[in-house]
């Protein structure tokens, strides 16, 4: 169960950040802003990969002592950030891999949408709702 | 060992610690002046070797750190200078005994010390002392670097010493153990001689020797023996790693490390003091040497070495780069010793610094997710209770050590995160300004700047909620700080640029608090200098309100003529003119993007280039209004080129300057506008009310000034006065009048409009009204529906100075004329009448009126008319003469085409014949009345009938001309002259003609008796001869007639059939009947 969802814009600057209403969602802006620092680190050391053999899936950026924030780049540099809860241990790689997966396919089907304008502000309910899904589901 | 020193980095190792302290009273200034110049000996090249001291001093430390020196050696105080003010000779002996004292704390470890005294002269400052050094003054003392010098060189002896010391100790010799400080109650009471088990005596033993050796390194390390060092670390790490001394071990292995980076990056990892190496003469050169690869590959092989002595000639070229770790290694062993650390509580200070060591390699090496690693680490370390202050430092050098990794948006948390802990409720005196500092530096990590300038490209897209956060908290700490411009700035700042992003709750905070701080301090277009140098640039409010790229500029058009256009800002020179002393304006479409009233103050043009004397306006507009007009007027006072650059505005008690080439809206820089001198102004009025009607738009860009909007009945005649006002300051000179029938697509048209010719005429302001006349009616060919019809006149005036200068106004009346239908003539015939100088018309007339009408023509009587009802009307006319009509003046040869000729000769025998008939309709119901017209019905064959024959015939009896009803008197036996007249008025000559005159009476009944030979007799012929008339020539010919009885006679007067031209019209050769009556003679 993610307690905060962020999609960056390739530039940087977010595209879409949810939390969990019960915490203080400065507090997870100021998470997902400093994790970009690790983000932009590691997708520079990407840069020397081969594009198709690049892994989308950055995981685990670092860790703080209550959350623990998982990144994710697509091929268009848009990132995906994740916090999830740290004493949530039931929550493997593998889960937050096919979560971010899930969250790729959502914010694709945002693109295709002829009306939304590639670098505004995503305002999408079905985007929406998979985040929300994502931030309820217990797995 | 409690306070971690957050700039160590790898190559402290090397260094030799020295304390620099004061005793006694020191002024802060003077003590630092001598601080710096012995700070300044930081390294020493070693007589007679190539090895270099690195000293490292500090002012302040921590005795309880000095404890862990055997630890790592650079930890431990071994110099102390002492600098002391001594003015008189009698104190000399107690400073002396401070000097002691002050020894005494760092005793232990001191391998020397200095005294520099300053202001002791005399016999005391004479006696030649190693241990201390006297300076008349803090100026005087030029040998103070000399002094350090040999200081340290006395240190270098005794480090030398140590190390040769403990280098040879021989293995039979007892090897002391080496603590830390918390180690010591555990090994106390410890007898190392008899009572331990022989394997526990054997892991004792390792323990001290890997411990020794750990600490003999660290002495080749400052002796400058790095090589040296590298083997003693090596070996000590095998020992300890044997007998599990962990924490010694980390200590070995960070040796290890320092050594290695020291061996690899000569330029330094410590930032500031980087680069110190390459103060040293042939140093780089031989550093570079040292670690290019290939070179000195022997390895040496720890186990070749006994491992209870310690080879002496480790200095020997051998196993240089093989020792060394590799940077990968370095990392490795960094790791290593860390987690080793990490086991003990009490050595958190030394992991911390570790980790803070590594992270400066790591750096160096670019490798920052590494290095994030390692200070996340660092961030988990946790020491004692820290004091504000310290927290304060600790969060501060996180940031530079996460911006030193290029971490930029970490360093910027911590950052603030250490600007917060400044102003903690727990501080008692918060430091705002220090927080304002902090949180300044942030800036950059958020992406923020704080020059609107870079917000003014799109929309603003970044970390908004973190931004607005930083923003508010610059805003509360410069105002916590005492500087309330600098809170303005900020929030004007915040406001201008994140408005998109407040929600209206926010918005109306943000204003309201902005509002409260502008009642004291009113926001300015000032940039504001910080102490720090750095410049806030002011903030205009270019969204509150909106503009919207709509710019219009005129002049001020309404109610006086004019120099004007209509143009869009995008046309950077307008093509028209703004008149001297005129008020000008300027018309923005803005709007309020704020959910609440915007009130704007003040606001007003920005020119340049002329005096313009802007008349500032205020506005309140409604919240979230649509786009909404606002014009901004001024009055230009000198002549020139004015450019508009932009409008300010106060907003919220905060002055702003907008140019135009900030708004997003709008696309130029800035419009050009010639200003032109003083001229006067016409007011016009007219007699008939204003009408709100503009004219069709599609007429010509013609903008009108005044509109008056008549409806008439077709054939009215309406009065208009107009009246011409000079509201102006300046006289006007020349005054010219034209007009402009719109084209209309019925083909209707105006009667007396034109006017009749343009005229000038000087009118003085003020003095003199002047009325002219357009007189006008309206006629159509149709009578069934409303028409309208459409003119402009124009007035073009000048006068005073832009007279001279050539320039003129124009302003324009607009005329909408509605005509309805009146009467019409449905059909016009013509009967002959008895003269053939006159004939008769027979008018159809149509009151198509829905109101009783009269009609009437000249000599006839009235005709009444009810609505719709048809009656015929006959009107006896004399013939008309067309060709002595004048022609239209001064327009000979103008009309070169015929047709035109043409035309013109028809309308004016329009005008003709509707003068002559004068049919005039009168509605007594409305009292109104007009004129009918036949112009429209004017067809050859009426107008044929109408017209007179050229060829004119008179005929005259006794020499009176008979051409009418009434009969001519004449008596019987005498004879009767008569004389028949032909005057050509045709252009050509005619005739000759051969008339026969043939008597007839005319019985009444049908019957004409020609048959009277006897009653009437010739004297002569009855047949006359006309010779040929020339154009304009006259001829006649006379007889004479006898009649034998008396009667009524008429005479016949017939062309002979050969005579009559077949060429000329038959209408021509039309004689007057004559009407004879032949009285008996009265006796």
């Amino acid at each position: 169960m993610a307690v905060c969802i962020a999609v960056i814009a390739k530039e940087n600057y977010p595209l879409y950040i949810r939390s969990i209403p019960t915490e203080n969602e400065l507090k997870f802006h100021y998470m997902v802003h400093t994790s970009l620092d690790v983000v932009d680190e590691k997708i520079s050391a990407l840069g020397k990969a081969l594009v198709d053999q690049r892994e989308l899936y950055l995981g685990l950026l670092y860790p703080t002592e209550d959350h623990k924030v998982y990144g994710y780049v697509t091929n268009s540099k848009v990132k995906f950030v994740m916090v999830v809860d740290s004493s949530n241990t039931a929550l493997r790689d593998n889960e937050i891999r096919s979560m971010f997966r899930k969250l790729h396919n959502s914010y694709t089907d945002v693109m295709c949408n002829p009306f939304y304008n590639p670098g505004d502000r995503i305002h999408s309910r079905a985007f929406d709702s998979t985040v929300t899904s994502m931030m309820t589901q217990v797995c | 060992m409690s306070v971690p020193d957050y700039m160590q980095c790898a190559e402290d190792h090397q260094t030799l610690l020295v304390v620099v302290q004061p005793v006694g009273i020191v002024s802060e200034e003077n003590f630092f002046r001598i601080y710096k110049r012995i700070s300044s000996v930081s390294q020493i090249s070693v007589r007679d070797s190539q090895r270099v001291l690195y000293i490292r001093y500090r002012h302040h430390y921590p005795p309880d750190n000095n404890e862990w020196g055997d630890f790592q050696t650079h930890r431990k105080v071994v110099g102390l200078i002492t600098i002391t003010d001594c003015l008189a000779a009698q104190d000399w002996p107690q400073t002396f005994e401070k000097f002691h004292v002050q020894k005494e704390i760092y005793g232990s470890t001191l391998y020397d010390s200095r005294l520099f005294v300053f202001g002791l002269r005399g016999e005391v400052a004479e006696q030649p002392r190693t241990d201390v050094a006297f300076y008349p003054d803090y100026e005087d003392c030029g040998t103070v670097e000399k002094r350090v010098e040999d200081f340290i060189e006395s240190l270098f002896i005794v480090l030398e010493s140590k190390r040769l010391d403990r280098a040879t100790d021989k293995s039979g010799d007892k090897i002391p153990l080496l603590c830390v400080p918390f180690e010591k109650k555990d090994f106390v009471g410890l007898d190392t001689d008899s009572s331990m088990l022989l394997g526990v005596k054997r892991h004792y033993k390792k323990r001290c020797q890997g411990r020794m050796r750990k600490h003999v390194g660290d002495l080749c390390l400052q002796a400058g023996m790095l090589h040296d060092s590298l083997v003693h670390y090596h070996m000590s790490v095998e020992l300890l790693r044997s007998v599990n001394d962990f924490l010694w071990l980390g200590a070995a292995l960070e040796g290890l490390c320092s050594a290695s980076v020291i061996s690899h990056y000569p330029g330094g990892t410590g930032g500031k003091t980087g680069g110190r190496r390459l103060q040293g003469g042939p140093l780089p050169a031989e550093a570079a040497n040292r670690h290019r690869p290939g070179a000195q590959e022997v390895l040496i092989d720890p186990g070749a070495l006994t491992t209870n002595g310690i080879n002496a000639d480790t200095s020997a070229e051998i196993g240089r780069a093989k020792n060394c770790l590799s940077p990968e290694d370095i990392i490795d062993k960094y790791k290593e010793a860390i987690s080793y650390y990490s086991k003990y509580k009490n050595a958190g200070v030394i992991e911390l610094e570790a980790c803070v060591k590594a992270v400066r390699v790591l750096a160096i090496q670019k490798r920052s997710m590494e290095a994030s690693e390692f200070l996340q680490n660092a961030v988990y370390i946790n020491l004692r209770q820290l004091s504000e202050e310290e927290k304060i430092q600790r969060y501060s050098i996180l940031s530079e050590l996460y911006e030193l990794i290029g971490f930029r948006r970490k360093s910027a948390f911590f950052k603030r995160v250490a600007a917060m802990q400044c102003v903690a409720p727990s501080i008692a005196e918060p430091g705002w300004r220090a927080c304002y500092k902090l949180l300044l530096e942030t800036l950059p990590g958020y992406s923020l700047s704080l020059d609107p300038k870079d917000f003014s490209k799109g929309t603003h897209r970044g970390w908004a909620a973190v931004q607005l956060r930083l923003l508010h908290e610059l805003v509360y700490a410069s105002r916590r700080m005492g500087n309330p411009a600098l809170s303005v700035r900020h929030l004007s700042f915040l406001l201008q640029t994140m408005l998109d992003f407040l929600s209206d709750q926010e918005k109306k905070d943000v204003t309201q608090s902005l509002e409260n701080y502008t009642s004291k301090c009113p926001g300015t277009m000032e940039p504001l200098t910080l102490p720090d140098g750095l410049t806030l640039p002011p903030v205009p409010f270019t969204k509150l309100p909106i503009v919207s790229c709509s710019v219009r500029m005129s002049s001020e058009a309404r109610g006086a003529g004019a120099v004007l256009a209509d143009r869009g800002f995008s046309v950077s020179r307008l093509d028209f003119q703004w008149v001297q002393g005129d008020v000008c304006e300027v018309q923005l479409m803005v709007y309020n993007p704020m959910p609440f009233e915007l009130r704007v103050e003040n606001m007003g043009l920005l020119t340049s280039g002329v005096d313009f004397e802007s008349l500032p306006a205020a506005l309140s507009l409604p919240a979230e209004s649509g786009l909404y007009p606002v014009t901004l007027v001024g009055v230009p006072q000198t002549t020139g080129t004015i450019t508009i650059s932009g409008y300010h505005t106060t907003v919220f008690g905060v002055c702003s300057d907008c140019l135009l080439d900030s708004l997003p809206g709008v696309k130029t820089s800035g419009s050009t506008v010639e200003v032109i001198p003083a001229l006067p102004r016409l007011q016009i009025s007219t007699s008939l009310p204003r009408s709100a009607h503009s004219l069709q738009p599609a007429c010509g860009g013609d903008e009108t000034s005044t509109n008056v909007t008549v409806q008439l009945y077709n054939g009215e005649t309406q009065r208009l006065a107009i009246k011409l006002e000079n509201i102006g300051m300046q006289p006007l000179e020349t005054l010219e009048v034209t007009s402009k029938v719109l084209t209309t697509k019925d083909g209707i048209s105006i009667s007396g409009f034109p006017l009749s010719s343009p005229f000038r005429q000087v009118v003085r302001p003020r003095a003199d009204s002047k009325p002219v006349h357009a007189p006008e009616s309206s006629k159509t060919g149709d009578f069934s529906h409303v028409k309208t019809l459409e003119a402009i006149l124009n007035f073009k005036y000048s006068g005073g100075p832009g007279h001279v200068e050539g320039y003129y106004r124009s302003i324009s009346l607009g005329l909408h004329v509605e005509v309805e239908p009146s009467v019409f003539l449905t059909r016009v015939s013509t009967l002959p009448a008895t003269s053939t100088r006159q004939c008769h018309l027979l008018l159809d007339v149509f009151n198509s009126t829905e109101h009783e009408l009269t009609v009437s023509a000249r000599h006839n009587g009235e005709l009444i008319l009810h609505a719709s009802e048809c009656q015929r009307m006959a009107i006896q006319v004399d013939k008309f003469n067309f060709e002595s009509l004048p022609e239209s003046p001064g327009e000979k040869g103008q009309f070169a085409n015929p047709r035109q000729l043409e035309e013109e000769r028809q309308e004016a025998r329009g005008l003709e014949i509707n003068s002559k008939l004068d049919i005039r309709w009168t509605i007594l119901s409305l009292k109104r009345h007009g004129e009918a017209s036949v112009e429209g019905l004017r067809s050859q064959l009426v107008l044929e009938h109408l017209q007179l024959a050229p060829l004119q015939w008179d005929v005259l009896v006794d020499g009176q001309p008979c051409d009418r009803e009434a009969a001519t008197a004449c008596s019987v036996g005498d004879p009767v002259r008569l004389e028949v007249r032909l005057t050509n008025r045709s252009p050509h000559s005619v005739g000759p003609f051969a008339l026969t005159v043939v008597p007839y009476q005319d019985h009444q009944n049908g019957v004409h008796n020609y048959n009277l030979c006897d009653l009437v007799s010739f004297v002569g012929s009855s047949t006359f001869h006309l010779e040929a008339v020339q154009p304009s020539g006259q001829s006649a010919c006379l007889g004479a007639l006898l009649f034998l009885y008396s009667g009524d006679f008429f005479l016949h007067i017939r062309f002979h059939e050969d005579s009559a031209s077949k060429e000329l019209p038959p209408s021509w050769f039309c004689l007057p009947s004559v009407h004879l009556s032949a009285l008996e003679a009265r006796a």
